[in-house]
């Protein structure tokens, strides 16, 4: 389940939102690469394309299980932090991933920040667009500081250090 | 003890280089204060009234006497900042929590990853004592060695301690998050008033089990935890915790600080939440990608355990018919067989004894030691007690492992270095907080109550009188000095910028003394500090006037004959001046 973390510059994402002056479209068009809000999904799941893949903005507050029949036609779960000690997307992305099975892209977004950055990859994360004042740099670093792996297992390495122990 | 493995060591290793580079950018100006916080607390450094404060982990409240003195370093060299009362003096204060943990209060943040450097060094941190996630583990001061013991916690509590430390998914709850785990038959660490509550038994086949609670807490809304499950098999502990909390993460409200602990949840919820947490735990297992690889097995309760054996090399129980008889020199007189009476406690291993080193003397804040007072401590566990000591949830150190024949020698040696107050369990071996004069969220100041109450009850044979009472000081509703659980509990309350104290009568933390865990009630309206030692003197006046002999206990007057004659004294203590609405 391991995979590098993407960054995501916003300036340069294909996925884009269906929104007119800012506000979201209540009916959005069957379209490559939209955005979509949860209302809207629901709104047009039934009459969309079943080989258009399609991304979805989920709140924080929304049980991820609600969702699991539909994850096959999602390619990107766009998780948010509305404020970055807000860990509630650290489980849905859990969930998404270890009971949902979920393998396409999930995505952090909101407040992004790079020290964030070990425990959305352990908990199943495979893609952040950072708030736009973080350092690449700083982000890259942050990955790296237990190189050895952590005690508990995740969606990186799945068996805690005594199962990893017991092995070797 | 636990004994640090290399990865242990690297990893605190790693941790003090993360939170170096974190400390650098923010000193920098790269890391803002508000995002530096989050990252800072959850390594144990608060900024507080005057200066940044540390907490350093003493997990489930184990340390040894080369800890201790790397503890004891940190305040001699790092604890005088400028602008602080020790600067210049040669050292400053650790200050020992009800939580067994130890605190410094006067250190510069410029030194703060220079400090994790040298608790590292010691196989120590601060990771988890602070922020909004879970905290440090505690337990039974006498773990291990309780002549009361079923099952020895501490394999349980570094298990969970490990399986707790840097979890991706919950470092960011609503709210703090504690578990306390009790092996023995007398809950000393108080598990009702947890987020979780762990009670090691064993059933008729002789498996080991866990009954969970769920929920306790203080606070501004005390509340006792609920039986959530009833035995439940120690292999899946893991797994049963990782579902209470994943419920939590992401129920637990987070609109509002106060309402954002567990225990709100669980009171709202009620069975829903029982409900919810049975069902994680089912999917967990039945339906999760390696749900099942937090499952406890045999190999890894092993490893862990042989760094807690029965009989740790150098201990030799004792055989014979006299191993426990104490024997006392002429010497030594009715001060050592006061000290025997109460500081010395009952030991599984015939021929031993654990002992308390009073944190409780005159002239010196509840809980505190200098750097040479921590230094003296590691010289006696060194000496006396194969260089182990506990952190006692009341505030004291404990030794563990004293031969029955050291005894003497160990009193004078402990009297010498003044720890030997023989004072457990009596009124000035209270419970305080650092209150008002140091920390940032205090509403009132708790030192200067515990010194006047000192001061007041400073008469031996009168406290021995007076016999086993709990007496408890917050200096705000957040509850760190456990005044809900004082027989007698002082809290500092603020109106109109001025400092006044509620006094409650009659809480429990659980213990077997104090009975079934219940929070105590408040007798009238908020007292002046100085009427304080007066209030209390009548309140135990009242007892000493209605108790039926030396055998009833002030919390068992107070339940028997209630609360009204105490609030008459207590109204009555009133100064003219100090009545307020």
């Amino acid at each position: 389940m391991s995979r590098a973390l993407k960054f995501i510059d916003c300036n340069d994402d294909p996925w884009q939102t269906a929104t007119v002056d800012d506000a979201p479209v209540a009916m959005p068009a069957a379209e490559p690469f939209r955005l979509l809000t949860l209302a809207q999904w629901q709104a047009v799941r039934d009459s969309w394309p079943a080989a258009l893949p399609v991304a979805l903005v989920v709140g924080n507050d929304v049980d991820v299980e609600t969702l699991a029949a539909d994850l096959p036609r999602f390619a990107v779960v766009a998780l948010q932090f509305p404020k970055w000690v807000d860990g509630r997307a650290y489980s849905q992305a859990r969930l998404l991933r270890a009971r949902f099975r979920f393998a396409g892209e999930i995505r952090a977004t909101g407040e992004v920040l790079a020290d964030m950055l070990p425990l959305l990859q352990r908990t199943g994360f495979d893609a952040v667009a950072l708030r736009p004042d973080q350092s690449l740099a700083v982000a890259r670093r942050a990955l790296g500081f237990f190189a050895e792996g952590h005690y508990q297992g995740d969606l990186v390495e799945p068996r805690p250090l005594f199962a990893r122990a017991a092995a070797a | 003890m636990y004994r640090y493995t290399d990865f242990d060591r690297r990893f605190v290793r790693q941790r003090a280089a993360q939170f170096r580079d974190q400390l650098e950018r923010h000193l920098a100006g790269q890391l803002g204060d508000d995002e530096f916080r989050a990252l800072r607390l959850q390594n144990g450094w608060y900024v507080q009234r005057h200066a940044p404060m540390l907490r350093v982990a003493v997990p489930y409240g184990e340390l040894n006497s080369r800890q201790l003195r790397a503890l004891a370093r940190i305040a001699r060299e790092f604890d005088g900042m400028a602008g602080g009362p020790y600067e210049g003096r040669g050292g400053g204060f650790g200050h020992f929590t009800t939580r067994q943990n130890c605190q410094f209060n006067w250190i510069a943040l410029a030194d703060a990853a220079d400090v994790m450097d040298v608790l590292a060094a010691a196989d120590m941190h601060g990771i988890q004592t602070s922020g909004n996630c879970i905290r440090n583990i505690t337990s039974d001061c006498f773990a291990g060695v309780a002549a009361d013991e079923i099952v020895d916690p501490r394999p349980y509590c570094e298990i969970l301690r490990q399986w707790s430390t840097l979890h991706p998914e919950f470092a960011f709850l609503p709210r703090k998050f504690k578990i306390a785990v009790s092996g023995a038959r007398e809950d000393r660490a108080a598990i009702a008033w947890h987020d979780i509550g762990l009670q090691l038994k064993k059933n008729s086949a002789g498996e080991v089990g866990f009954d969970v609670l769920v929920g306790g807490g203080m606070g501004r809304t005390p509340v006792i935890g609920t039986l959530i499950r009833e035995f439940l098999p120690w292999q899946q502990v893991l797994v049963f915790i990782e579902a209470i909390v994943r419920v939590y993460n992401r129920y637990g409200r987070r609109d509002n600080l106060y309402k954002a602990r567990l225990k709100i949840l669980v009171k709202a919820e009620g069975q829903k939440f029982i409900d919810a947490v049975g069902a994680e735990f089912a999917a967990m297992l039945e339906r999760d990608l390696d749900g099942s690889a937090h499952l406890l097995t045999d190999g890894e309760l092993a490893r862990i355990s042989a760094s807690f054996v029965l009989v740790p090399e150098g201990v030799v129980p004792e055989t014979g018919p006299h191993v426990d008889r104490v024997v006392r020199s002429a010497a030594a007189g009715p001060a050592y067989g006061r000290w025997l009476e109460r500081n010395v406690h009952a030991h599984r291993l015939p021929g031993y004894r654990a002992v308390s080193l009073s944190l409780k003397r005159a002239g010196q804040p509840p809980g505190d030691a200098s750097a040479a007072q921590m230094e003296g401590a590691a010289d006696l566990a060194d000496r006396f007690s194969l260089g182990e000591l506990r952190v006692s949830h009341d505030q004291n150190l404990v030794l563990p492992w004293v031969r029955v024949s050291d005894l003497e020698a160990l009193w004078a040696a402990a009297r010498d270095a003044g720890f030997a107050t023989p004072n457990l369990g009596y009124l000035t071996d209270m419970i305080a907080c650092p209150g008002g004069d140091l920390c940032g969220l205090a509403n009132a100041r708790s030192i200067p109550i515990a010194a006047a109450l000192d001061e007041r009850f400073d008469d031996l044979a009168e406290l021995h009188d007076i016999g086993d009472i709990d007496l408890h000081i917050s200096g705000c509703i957040n509850s760190c000095g456990h005044h809900h659980t004082g027989h007698i509990g002082i809290l500092g309350v603020d109106k109109d910028g001025q400092e006044w104290y509620q006094i409650s009568l009659g809480g429990s933390d659980g213990s077997a003394l104090s009975g079934a865990p219940v929070p105590g009630k408040v007798i009238g309206p908020s007292f002046a500090a100085d009427e304080v030692p007066d209030v209390v003197e009548a309140l135990i006046d009242v007892y000493r006037h209605e108790r039926r002999g030396p055998g009833e206990h002030f919390i068992d007057a107070v339940r028997r004959v209630g609360l009204d004659p105490f609030k008459a004294a207590a109204s009555a203590a009133r100064h003219a001046t100090a009545v307020h609405a």
